[in-house]
This record gives C-alpha cells, sequence and structure tokens, in this order.
C-alpha cells in the first residue's frame, strides 16, 4: 500500500501535463460557469468495523448564479438502518469566490463557503460530518493554485454540529465543533495535446482530509487517491478510495470505494 | 447647434461604414481543462451576431467569427468569458478598412488608436485592445506605465477601447 501510495506521489508531481482542480473531495475557489446548472450524484461505499457495507447515496443539483457565487442543494440517503434507502437528510452549500489572479499558465483563486445540513440519523461516532451525518454548518475558505502545470488546493472550516432530533440529540460528552483541512493535488494525464471537446480527460487526483474536533484534540487524517474521467467535457465520473491514515477518534465506517457522476448543462439561465 | 448634431451622425455613420469588426481571437486566461474551455465556448456561442467559434484548446484561444452584421463590443465578449468564470489573457480584432485615416491618439467611435503612427487603413488589419480586462493583470501595470500620455488609457471608461496596430 505504501508502494502504490509513494507511485501514485511520484506519478502526479513529474507528469508534465495540466493541472485540474475538479476533485472528487473538496470544492476548488473556481466555480462553476455562471447560468450552468449541474446534476451529482455522490455514491459512498464504505466499510464498517465489522466489515458490513455501508452505501451512501448523496444527490446534488449545483448552479452558477454568476461568475462569484454558485449553491448546491443536497440530499442524503443511507442503508445504514434498514436495508432500504433511507432519506436521512439535506444540505445547502454556498460558495463565493472573492479573489482571482490569473495569469496565462497559472491562477491564484480565493472562496469562501458555507454549508448547513439538517439530518435524522441516529449520531454514532465522534467524526462530525454535515455532509450526510450531521445537522449543523461549516464554514470556510478554500484557496485554489495552479503553477507549473500542477493544481493545488487547500481549504480550512469550522464546522458544528447540533442535536439530529429530538430522540437523535448531539452526544454531551462529545466535541460538537471541529476545524477541517484539506490539501489536494490534481493532474491531467490524458490527453497529451487536445484535439477536440469529445476527447475524454484522465486526471489523477491525490487528496489529504483531517479533522481535528476542537473540544478535546481528539483527530484524524485520511487521504484519497483517485482517477477521473472527463468525457465530452460536460461528464465527469470519479473513482476514489477514501483511506484513514490516522485517528484518536470514534469513526464508524472511515474506509471505503466512492464513486461521483456528473453532469453539467451549460447556458440554463442567463 | 442641430446642424452639429447632424454633422456628428454623420461624421460617426461614415466612421463605421470605415471599419468592420469581422473576427476575433481571445485568449482566456487560468483555464485548467477542456470543461473550463467548453464553458467560455458556449458563452461565446450564445452571443447573437456570432456566426461561428474555433478552438484551439492547447493554447486556450477562441476565435470567434462574426456575422456581417453586429454591434458587438469587445466588452460583449469579455462579460462572456467572465461569466464563464474565467479572464481575458488577450484580444486580438479583426477589422475590415477602407480609407480609415488614424492616428496616435485618435478616436474613431468607440476605438482610440494608440501607439499608432498617422496612416490610412485598407483591408484586413489585426488590433490588440490593450484596456484593464483585456490582458493579463502583470500586463496592464506595464502598460498603465507606459501610456500616461494618452489621458484616456488610465481612465479605465469600459465603454471606449484602447487599440494598437499589429498588422
Amino acid at each position: 500500500m505504501r508502494v502504490a501510495f509513494f507511485l501514485f506521489v511520484t506519478l502526479l508531481i513529474h507528469c508534465k501535463t495540466k493541472g485540474q482542480e475538479l476533485f472528487v473531495m473538496t470544492e476548488p475557489a473556481s466555480n462553476m460557469p455562471a447560468g450552468s446548472i449541474g446534476f451529482r450524484t455522490m455514491n459512498s461505499f464504505m466499510f464498517n468495523k465489522s466489515n458490513n457495507l455501508n452505501y451512501h447515496l448523496m444527490p446534488e443539483i449545483m448552479w452558477g448564479i454568476n461568475q462569484k457565487w454558485m449553491v448546491h442543494l443536497q440530499s442524503f440517503q443511507s442503508n445504514r438502518i434498514t436495508s432500504g434507502l433511507d432519506l436521512e437528510g439535506g444540505s445547502f452549500y454556498a460558495k463565493y469566490r472573492f479573489y482571482s489572479n490569473d495569469e496565462l499558465h497559472k491562477h491564484f483563486r480565493l472562496a469562501t463557503y458555507g454549508r448547513v445540513s439538517l439530518n435524522r440519523a441516529d449520531i454514532h461516532q465522534e467524526e462530525i460530518e454535515t455532509m450526510g451525518h450531521n445537522s449543523g454548518g461549516e464554514i470556510g475558505i478554500v484557496a485554489t493554485q495552479l503553477v507549473n502545470k500542477l493544481a493545488i488546493n487547500t481549504s480550512v472550516s469550522y464546522e458544528k454540529a447540533i442535536d439530529n432530533t429530538s430522540k437523535n440529540k448531539f452526544p454531551i460528552e462529545q466535541s460538537n465543533n471541529a476545524t477541517n483541512y484539506t490539501l489536494s493535488f490534481g493532474r491531467l494525464m490524458f490527453p497529451k495535446v487536445y484535439k477536440d471537446f469529445k476527447q475524454t480527460n484522465i486526471n489523477l487526483m491525490i487528496e489529504f482530509l483531517g479533522q481535528t474536533l476542537n473540544q478535546n484534540g481528539k483527530s484524524n487524517l485520511d487521504v484519497v487517491p483517485s482517477i477521473q474521467f472527463i468525457i465530452r467535457s460536460r461528464a465527469r465520473i470519479d473513482l476514489a478510495y477514501r483511506k484513514e491514515l490516522y485517528s484518536n477518534m470514534v469513526r464508524t465506517a472511515p474506509n471505503g470505494f466512492l464513486v461521483k457522476f456528473e453532469y453539467i448543462f451549460f447556458n440554463v439561465t442567463k | 447647434m442641430k446642424r452639429i448634431l447632424l454633422l456628428i451622425c454623420a461624421a460617426l455613420i461614415i466612421t463605421n461604414a470605415n471599419a468592420q469588426l469581422k473576427k476575433i481571437d481571445i485568449i482566456a486566461t487560468g483555464l485548467t481543462c477542456s470543461m473550463c474551455s467548453n464553458a467560455i465556448y458556449k458563452q461565446l456561442q450564445s452571443i447573437d451576431g456570432v456566426n461561428k467559434v474555433e478552438i484551439d484548446l492547447n493554447k486556450n484561444l477562441f476565435t470567434v467569427i462574426l456575422k456581417d452584421e453586429h454591434n458587438l463590443s469587445p466588452k460583449d465578449f469579455k462579460d462572456k468569458v467572465e461569466k464563464a468564470g474565467f479572464f481575458i489573457g488577450s484580444m486580438v480584432l479583426y477589422v475590415d478598412y477602407s480609407n480609415l485615416l488614424i492616428d496616435d491618439g485618435k478616436k474613431d467611435g468607440i476605438y482610440i488608436f494608440i501607439d499608432s503612427k498617422q496612416q490610412t487603413l485598407n483591408g484586413e488589419r489585426q488590433l490588440k485592445v490593450l484596456d484593464k480586462g483585456y490582458v493579463t493583470a502583470k500586463e496592464y501595470k506595464k502598460l498603465l506605465k507606459a501610456y500616461t500620455k494618452y489621458a484616456s488609457y488610465a481612465t479605465n471608461n469600459e465603454n471606449d477601447f484602447h487599440i494598437k496596430l499589429i498588422q
């Protein structure tokens, strides 16, 4: 595993192709085009401690309001409690790009973002995740740099969990807020030379996701290597594996596969 | 007064007839993938008066071919590129001239010729737009220092365009 990971990172750093920032786990500081509508589904197949598979389906609709603002509306389903898919909650996400410094072959962008989520599932871990597990909110800042054809993305956010329902209250002994940090790298592997929009683009990415619970200092760090296919310049398929590198907090199912689909309709709204 | 207005209108009509914008080359900055280029392509294609958009994906170059009849200015294209989430790094206008006398600093409609000698333009010529938002931020800083003699350059009036003959 370590050798494979090392090879993956080496490959990312040495390939002299264009950088990519359409990351699987983290949003870049860039926005989707104004007036476009995107549909996305995140499918996560996570293994819990008794090696049972938890399936989470998180479909999302995204809208680029203008060049500075974009919003997402997402719902969360999972088979964690029953054998079928239960609707557990939903969230609203907004991102505001407030700084861009673009040059011919590089750019640096900054954006701030926020998410509010509702979830009715039971709270079964110390990790706070308002994307699919906890009711609450998240607010953060993200920076994206494209330099020497490598895209690097980093974000810091504050996340706060509240009671999921009156029955599923947030456990009083746990930290109800956390600091999250991410670091992502992305590379375009194919095509080496563009011919037209129909060519499939293949990107390799690696992302590091960390969380520290502010009230007790417990933390975790995950790595997510992924391969991404961009088809006809409007559809995306991402295949990723999330692996816990370190954790001293209770997490139900940190490791597993992620499959993400996305399709963009351009110029839908003015 | 009316006479003066009439004369100005006539002059404007004549000037417009002397120069027709046929084609624009736009190089966009900050692009990372063909999905991004596609976003710009779709925006440019949606402009009334655009006949065809050709793309060189490797250079992020968009060649916009215009219809014979249009009332478009460089700003229409800049707004669309920015709507797609990107910026213009370079814009070159292909204009068909017939007997247009120009001089350094002379204004013709919405265009102001800079770094130009007195001459009469005929046939297709290429002109680079040098205003803020039409060159990279770094380039603009340099140009701002170089073009202090053109009072209008630093004002950043969005409705007039400083152009330089390149071919």
